[in-house]
């Protein structure tokens, strides 16, 4: 299979995270969104990785995963504070979504 | 150690952080001041050394430089900073103090990515950099748990933030995976080639720098996000990470890349445009004036990028102009907005009705600010949008300057009526509004920056287009 095969796959994993965050309502499923984005990047960083032999993009692939897994536990935070003052995990405020 | 050595900047801060973090482990619940002055403390002594760094050293095999445009930037967030702290220091209720050394651990962890961000040569570093930037300032937005917007403000934020980076992070995968290294000094040579993989991934960085920028249309977090925070962090926000996604944008987008940038110019352009035209215009029926800063904020935006669009060294210069100038006029009508807001619970601006007369110092303070973002003559912001326009004609795009020019007169009017209700109309509580003196001396400041830069802008345009220069030299 050739890179291109990786990096369709990728561009598909990513338009499916973006329509999650698109079309979501529930802000956990928006975040499974973001998180769907951020695997096919490391998608893409290992494909090209392996086909250039350079270890670099693994590098930051590792780097990738941690930042995410940083980033999805302080927005689990702000979803349980959101869901202790409103009582709701739903973004039915979250206008900009419609704008 | 001297400062000019690559790191020690920010290997000190980091120390910083950590001594602020220990402070907190031992003073459970203090509920005082004390991390605020640590903090403050440091954060000038850093500020001195960052003042007396000479640039032209790199480090860690050339990921990581010190040159001019980083310290312009350096010194930019340690200004911004200092401000911030100080203004933060006249927030004295129980909520915000007890959990203080938090929020100084969260705030200067950010600073440090801004710090990094200004000195990455590679790709690896600005992503980490940018995310280290980032996170905390979703925690920061939230802080105020207890405030009814804080939780919704800091999750738009929180959404957008990590959409774009993710974004962001796709672009890079494909700039990456056309150099084959990390390397942001192979980018300008693919540029000139017009390699496909190489444009697809900058185009996708643009848009995600878009966002962290606040350029229309991705500008939809900023006034929930501006609203739902505390004032003197938002005075920090719309100015600090703004600047930080310029640098990025200078690094992966001008330096060294010479005649390729032109590619940039219409997309740029448009950008800038339909930024300019929708902030100032959503700007006019606000009624509360953090909503309207956030707008106007988002217009100043747009002003940057037109600067941008001359893709030329004075359009760079009079970018790095225009952020100083905007620093300190935006930072100084928050802080005016947080002392009207302690006193009279509210950020409408039916309550600046009369503030002349109640506080005539604050109101003359707030009209020089808003007269600066507005661009009246011998105010900072005149000569900042004077240098854009300038910069923008002397490429040839009348159309672009023309359209800035009009739409600066929106802007003076929406400035202008809340100038209105503090002179004109008389106010309801003749009581003068109470100033903290750490409050008074960050807008003392921030007056004392406008009016040097309105009254004697040569020096300082001077040293801009210095560093603009080195941006287009290395091609």
């Amino acid at each position: 299979m050739g890179l291109s095969a990786y990096l369709a796959l990728a561009a598909v994993i990513f338009s499916i995270g973006l329509f999650g965050v698109m079309t979501r309502r529930n802000a956990v499923g928006i975040l499974l969104g973001i998180e769907l984005m951020l695997n096919a990047v490391n998608i893409n960083l290992v494909a090209f990785s392996r086909f250039h032999g350079d270890v670099t993009g693994m590098v930051l692939t590792v780097f990738a995963i941690c930042i995410t897994v940083a980033e999805v536990a302080l927005g689990l935070a702000i979803v349980i504070l959101l869901f202790r003052t409103r009582r709701t995990a739903m973004a039915d405020h979250v206008d900009w979504l419609k704008g | 150690m001297d400062p000019s050595w690559p790191l020690v900047i920010e290997g000190w801060l980091f120390a910083l952080v950590l001594v602020i973090f220990v402070l907190g482990l031992f003073r459970r619940q203090a509920g005082d001041a004390v991390a605020g002055w640590v903090t403050l403390a440091g954060l000038v002594g850093l500020s001195i050394a960052v003042w007396n760094a000479e640039p032209g050293r790199v480090a860690l095999e050339g990921t990581f430089v010190l040159d001019e445009l980083s310290l312009f930037g350096k010194r930019l967030f340690m200004v911004a900073s200092v401000l911030s702290v100080l203004a933060t220091q006249a927030m004295t209720h129980a909520s915000f103090r007890r959990r203080g050394t938090e929020y100084y651990v969260a705030f200067l962890a950010s600073l440090l990515g801004m710090l990094v961000l200004a000195s990455a040569r590679d790709l690896i570093v600005l992503f980490v950099a940018f995310e280290l930037m980032s996170i905390p300032l979703y925690f920061l937005t939230g802080f105020l748990k207890g405030e009814k917007a804080a939780p919704e403000g800091a999750m738009k934020f929180f959404l957008v933030g990590s959409i774009s980076s993710a974004v962001v992070l796709y672009g890079l995968s494909f700039v990456y995976g056309a150099a084959g290294t990390t390397d942001m000094s192979a980018i300008p040579a693919l540029m000139a080639t017009v390699n496909p993989l190489v444009l697809l991934g900058l185009a996708l960085m643009l848009g995600g720098l878009g966002f962290k920028i606040a350029a229309v249309p991705f500008h939809m977090w900023v006034p929930d996000t501006y609203e739902a925070a505390n004032t003197p962090f938002v005075a920090w926000i719309s100015i600090a990470p703004k600047t930080a996604g310029f640098l990025a944008i200078f690094r992966l987008y001008v330096e060294g890349v010479g005649e390729g940038a032109v590619l940039w110019v219409p997309i740029v352009s448009v950008l800038a445009g339909v930024t300019i035209v929708s902030g100032n215009l959503m700007a006019i029926p606000q009624s509360n004036i953090k909503r309207l800063l956030a707008y106007s904020g988002v217009a100043h935006i747009g002003y940057l990028l037109l600067g941008l669009a001359a893709m030329s060294v004075s359009g760079v210069g009079m970018v790095l102009f225009y952020l100083v100038a905007y620093l300190f006029g935006n930072m100084g009508a928050f802080f005016v907005v947080q002392a009207v807001a302690a006193s009279e619970g509210s950020d409408e601006i039916e309550k600046y009705q009369g503030l002349a007369r109640r506080s005539p110092v604050l109101a003359l303070s707030l009209l020089l600010f808003l007269l600066s973002l507005g661009g009246i003559p011998f105010m900072a912001g005149f000569w900042a949008k004077l240098f854009i326009f300038w910069a923008v004609v002397e490429q040839g795009m009348y159309w672009l300057a023309f359209l800035g020019a009009v739409l600066t007169v929106v802007a003076l009017y929406y400035y202008l009526v809340v100038a209105r209700r503090m002179y004109i109309e008389a106010s309801t509580n003749p009581a003068p509004i109470p100033v903290p003196v750490v409050l008074m001396v960050a807008i003392g400041g921030c007056v004392a920056g406008i009016l040097l830069m309105g009254v004697y802008p040569e020096p300082w345009a001077r040293a801009f287009m210095r560093v603009a220069m080195t941006l287009f030299s290395t091609s």
